[in-house]
């Protein structure tokens, strides 16, 4: 059953590698060259990838003020070194 | 978007005169206190605005064979004039920073001098934004002037709006500066003010580039 899936998806991957034009589900996607397409393609792109590089980079912010700070507290903190 | 910002500018507020009416509550050691995280989340929702309009002005820039679109051809952007206005705007990012640095070490009359400097280079590239404005109207390239004009004035409006509330933002911390309420251990008030701060001139030279030379 699990060797069935997997045939099924390696097939499914490989269709859609081999024939792109057959899996392109946008309408408006099919006529690269026109430039509005590519305005939207870039556009799409773009917004895409906003949110996370906004959350990664403010998530990431966040994250390493709290790990320096926890690292700070480690350091002075005597009970954290050998032998105490 | 205006009453979620109104919300976190009078959150900001309330916290910073919570913390300057009192001594700071024992066992309160965070790394990162509700004004600076508001002031992130805030700073998190205006770059997704910002990007909306970035993406709008993709879709029209990409979208155009020529950019002028014909029908504004003839419209010359004052690129030196604010390519000059960039540099001061990135010249009040190290000011700002300068002045950050001078509280947390405690000294205060070099922390008023350069947030006065910054509110100068501020005020002077809201002017000089304003008579370029005005001599782009006077050529009759208006808001109406198609999608070009659109894009232009909007995206470019959107910044200069967000600059004068900093300036304002700035104007509020310099009159508590001059009034001695920071200091070596509590300086949020400055902080927060200078995140926002580098927002705005951080986003400008990407918007320089998109419109006015791409």
């Amino acid at each position: 059953m699990m060797r069935r899936y997997f045939l099924l998806i390696v097939g499914v991957t490989v269709l859609a590698l081999l024939i792109p034009a057959a899996v392109e589900a946008c309408p408006s996607c099919k006529t690269i060259d026109d430039p509005i397409v590519q305005g939207f393609k870039w556009s799409i792109l773009f917004l895409m990838a906003m949110p996370y590089i906004v959350s990664g980079l403010i998530g990431g912010g966040v994250f390493y003020v709290y790990y320096r700070a926890h690292r700070a507290d480690n350091r002075k903190s005597p009970s954290n070194i050998k032998g105490v | 978007m205006m009453v979620f910002t109104f919300r976190v500018f009078s959150s900001i507020l309330m916290n910073e005169l919570d913390h300057t009416s009192s001594e700071p509550v024992e066992g309160d050691n965070r790394p990162l206190s509700n004004a600076r995280l508001a002031v992130l989340v805030l700073v998190a929702a205006e770059i997704m605005f910002f990007a909306g309009l970035i993406g709008t002005f993709l879709v029209f820039r990409l979208g155009s064979v020529t950019w002028p679109p014909p029908a504004q051809a003839d419209v010359r952007l004052p690129i030196g004039v604010t390519g000059l206005n960039t540099i001061v705007l990135l010249l009040s990012g190290y000011t700002m920073l300068q002045g950050l640095r001078a509280i947390r070490h405690d000294r205060h009359k070099e922390l008023k001098n350069w947030l006065c400097v910054t509110g100068i280079l501020g005020v002077i590239f809201l002017a000089v934004q304003g008579s370029e404005w005005v001599r782009l109207v006077h050529h009759g390239f208006t808001l109406s002037s198609g999608v070009y004009g659109s894009v232009f004035y909007v995206l470019i409006g959107c910044h200069a709006l967000h600059v004068l509330i900093a300036v304002l933002w700035l104007l509020a911390v310099f009159v508590r500066a001059i009034a001695g309420r920071f200091s070596m251990n509590h300086y949020v008030g400055v902080e927060v003010c200078a995140i926002y701060w580098a927002f705005v001139v951080v986003l400008w030279p990407l918007l320089y580039v998109l419109v006015y030379l791409i």
